[in-house]
């Protein structure tokens, strides 16, 4: 017992990290055993795939924090970046020139922030705050829509996957793979730990950052560059925003100045996650991809569930937050301690009582913790297998027998003069359930058993289609992505009739491999079409 | 003489803290002088007040009210980012409240006229007011609560509730962007008694945070908790009651900013209601003369800057700035204002003075 004593006080500093890594594969593995979907090596790969611009991101603001700065701008940096190259491909451009020119352009943003900040003593939030405006309003200046980008290489770097070695078959080319961009942002965590572990840069960030600032005083009284340093941070934070900006227009192929908005919560959030104190000077690079781990678990969480909103991800993020840094703080009040007990020996007082307080707030906040997580789980459970409310629409087996589509019946209907019908199928309560919207703004829902209608106006219904045209749906990228669906997950059957075209794309939910725009064109339709009343 | 006195007024006016943000308003205000014509034109109709002046001091009253409980939380010491996401929250709370029908599915028809009905509120507008304010102080507490005694650093602290908060908001109304239609509400925001309705409740909040912080001690216990709290501690000031005294009216001033939003716009988009408004807050006190690291604060020095935000945005909006390219102009300005008020351009400041004193 003591020595496990002595080994956690001695690796202390890795604990944030380590609570992080170990409670994302808990969660991970709660969700595989509640979702066997989630088992597929492919959607363990896609939580990194699908948030591979965030983790480049993240690595970068990892070295801000670090020196106890913050960057708010890498969201702007990001949509300018996926803007501009947008536009740069559409005037015929080569592709690598505008990836260099876009890596130089973040650079550059970077540094001249860097600059205020360190040679004009501006507040990193507020120099910040500024660059993500400009960065955002010059989207606009660009373009004021969004611009589709047609580059070849544009699209061989998004659409290239790597088969990996023993999880698939290179000879049918199929089975589990990863995208460029993954292993770009596992090739820029690596620089990074060398840069931030092994090199006089890192160890000037770390002794910068810290003991809210005065430990920048020691730095420049030690003879380190503390001015260069910062620039230089801030530099290789444009340059990681930009890169993940690139990530991004690759993963989505298209630019538009309201792209990542909010990102830079998200990035803020995982590095926080991952062990790294906003104080700055505490904390590790490889902890943020942890961080970013736990955001893609609870992402994919949320989505397999299929009935939880994606505000959820908010909430259980926020929530994450104040438990990683409740652990922080703790860990901060133990060390105090120590040194009280090291001072009382030396014949000082102690005031106990602050720290009994602490530990009573502790408990109050940790009881509203236990609150919202049963709060969450409340929520949860009804929908899991194997419940009461699941047995009760349809088969018993924790897995819903999976009905097939109603393809005719929407035929029969787009001849009718139906311009969109929409099949969702499956889910945990074991739906099917068919809408069907006309063109005077009638949206008629069918279920089975009961019908459901609801009234729009015809603009409505223009503004509708002529969205899910400019999504792509009548190109070659919205295709079927249709495989068996995981247990719980939803299947999609959506007919399009537009401008004398007329489409038809199946999908499912946790699709490993949908073209980019396919959710957004799901979440227009799902948020238009009535809802059916939930079995009481 | 002559000279020594007037050096006396040049040095006491520059050096009051109300100079630089009334010196960057009266900059603004001279370009629109030059550049857009009629800018100062005030019209009256049936006896309100209208014109682009108006406009300004209407428009800014949300992040002016952000900005005066912004300031005390930052004269402590601290920063709330939770406002933006607090103000969703009461404005969802204050929607649903009168009108929780339209998250029902299917209503039955004589409820589902009552959904559009200008005069139909489910509760009475006080219990509105009040429940909606209440919930954004409990917000508010909150934060004080993690700041001031759990001893977690402000940004964190507050970073958690503006993250969380959207969901939050997003769960009460259910990610339903709701309509308000019941018209005495829209007064708060819309009202008009010759001048904007809006104007009084900055006034209002105006009035409680000064007799608050300059009737009683509260704020000079502010300023020194801002400057070093672990000496106030042991002059005898209860630090951790102040900061969440501070945190609190905050969120109080939060809520009371997302009723007079939600108001404007007759809607409750949990989404959208105060959306990166915490940034425009923290800026508005920052060019309001209050340092980020605490102390000192000037309450109208904030509610002026809100103003000059505001009035940033309505001149590029009256020069013919497209409104999406505005965030990149307002960033240059921003960046300007800021080394407006670097040490270079105090010294500089400083040595006029000196100039006119030799």
């Amino acid at each position: 017992m003591r020595r496990i004593g002595a080994l956690v006080s001695r690796n202390q500093r890795f604990i944030p990290l380590l609570a992080t890594a170990v409670l994302a594969f808990v969660a991970y593995g709660v969700g595989a055993i509640i979702y066997p979907g989630m088992r597929d090596p492919q959607v363990f790969i896609n939580i990194f795939r699908n948030n591979a611009y965030l983790l480049i991101s993240a690595i970068g603001m990892t070295f801000v924090i670090l020196t106890g700065g913050i960057d708010l701008s890498v969201s702007g940096v990001m949509a300018l970046t996926t803007v501009a190259s947008a536009a740069l491909l559409r005037e015929g451009w080569n592709a690598w020139v505008v990836i260099l020119l876009m890596l130089v352009m973040g650079m550059a943003l970077g540094g001249v922030m860097g600059s205020f900040i360190a040679y004009l003593k501006v507040q990193p939030f507020i120099a910040t705050l500024a660059g993500m405006w400009f960065a955002r309003g010059m989207c606009f200046f660009i373009s004021d829509d969004a611009i589709a980008i047609n580059n070849r290489t544009f699209r061989i770097l998004g659409g290239t996957k790597i088969l990996i070695p023993g999880l698939s078959d290179p000879t049918a080319k199929q089975g589990d793979f990863v995208s460029i961009f993954l292993v770009v942002s596992f090739v820029v965590l690596a620089v990074a730990m060398y840069l931030a572990h092994y090199r006089p840069f890192g160890r000037a960030v770390y002794a910068i950052g810290g003991n809210e600032g005065r430990n920048e005083q020691s730095a420049r009284l030690m003879g380190l560059p503390v001015k260069r340093t910062k620039v230089l941070v801030y530099t290789l934070n444009g340059f990681c925003s930009a890169l993940a900006g690139i990530a991004l227009g690759v993963f989505v192929l298209s630019g538009h100045g309201l792209y990542a908005n909010g990102t830079e919560l998200e990035v803020i959030a995982s590095v926080v996650m991952g062990g790294t104190s906003l104080s700055g000077g505490v904390g590790y690079v490889f902890g943020t991809l942890f961080g970013v781990f736990i955001l893609g678990v609870t992402q994919t969480l949320i989505q397999f569930n299929g009935a939880l909103s994606s505000w959820w991800t908010r909430i259980v993020i926020g929530v994450l937050m104040l438990i990683f840094i409740g652990v922080q703080s703790l860990l901060a009040a133990r060390k105090r301690g120590r040194r009280r007990a090291a001072a009382r020996e030396a014949g000082a007082p102690a005031p106990t009582a602050v720290r009994n307080r602490r530990l009573l707030v502790f408990g109050g906040s940790g009881a509203v913790i236990v609150i919202v997580l049963a709060l969450i789980a409340i929520n949860w459970i009804p929908k899991s297998p194997g419940d009461e409310t699941a047995a009760k629409t349809s088969t018993p087996s924790s897995v819903c027998e999976f009905k097939p589509f109603r393809q005719d019946q929407a035929e029969i209907a787009v001849e009718t003069g139906a311009v969109v019908t929409y099949e969702r199928n499956g889910g945990p309560d074991c739906i099917d359930e068919l809408y069907f919207i006309y063109p005077d703004g009638r949206i008629v829902g069918d279920d089975g058993t009961s019908k459901i209608e609801k009234q729009m106006t015809p603009a409505d219904v223009d503004t509708l289609l002529a969205g899910i045209n400019d999504l792509g749906w009548f190109t070659d990228e919205m295709y079927n992505t249709w495989h068996t669906p995981c247990g719980q997950c939803y299947g999609y059957y959506l007919t399009v009739s537009y401008d004398d075209h007329i489409k038809t794309v199946k999908g499912v939910d946790g699709g490993t491999d949908a073209p980019a725009d396919y959710w957004q064109v799901v979440s227009l339709v799902k948020g238009i079409v009535p809802r059916f009343a939930t079995a009481p | 003489m002559r000279q020594s006195r007037s050096s006396f007024t040049w040095r006491k006016v520059s050096e009051s803290k109300l100079f630089f943000p009334v010196a960057a308003l009266a900059l603004i205000l001279l370009f629109d002088l030059i550049l857009v014509p009629g800018f100062f034109t005030i019209q009256t109709r049936e006896g309100n007040l209208y014109g682009s002046l108006i406009d300004i001091v209407r428009n800014g009253s949300t992040v002016a009210l952000l900005a005066i409980g912004m300031t005390l939380v930052i004269a402590t010491g601290g920063v709330d980012l939770s406002v933006g996401a607090v103000m969703a929250i009461a404005a969802s709370v204050a929607a649903i409240l009168m009108n929780p029908y339209v998250l029902a599915k299917e209503l039955p028809p004589h409820l589902m006229k009552l959904i559009n009905d200008p005069t139909f509120t489910w509760q009475p507008l006080w219990i509105v007011i009040l429940v909606a304010l209440f919930v954004a102080i409990v917000c508010g507490l909150w934060n004080g609560l993690l700041v001031a005694y759990v001893r977690i650093q402000p940004m964190v602290a507050t970073l958690i509730l503006m993250t969380a908060g959207r969901g939050i908001a997003q769960l009460i109304t259910n990610g339903v962007r709701i309509q308000i239609f019941y018209e005495p509400y829209a007064f708060i925001g819309q009202g008009w008694i010759v001048l904007p309705f809006s104007l009084y409740i900055v006034a209002f909040v105006y009035a409680i945070a000064w007799i608050l912080t300059r009737k009683t001690a509260i704020g000079l216990f502010i300023e020194s908790v801002g400057i070093n709290f672990r000496s106030s501690f042991f002059s005898g000031i209860e630090e951790k009651k102040i900061k969440l005294l501070a945190y609190t009216f905050c969120g109080f001033c939060a809520g009371i900013a997302g009723l007079v939003a939600s108001s404007n716009i007759k809607t409750s988009d949990a989404f959208n209601i105060g959306l990166t408004l915490e940034l425009d807050a923290i800026l508005a006190v920052v060019i309001g003369g209050t340092l980020m690291s605490g102390g000192r604060f000037s309450l109208l020095g904030s509610i002026i800057g809100a103003w000059v935000i505001q009035a940033i945005t309505i001149s590029m909006y009256a020069v013919g700035v497209p409104a999406f390219a505005l965030q990149a102009i307002k960033g240059v300005v921003v960046i300007l204002l800021i080394l407006l008020y670097s040490e270079q351009v105090r010294g500089f400041v400083r040595r006029i003075g000196a100039q006119k004193e030799a």
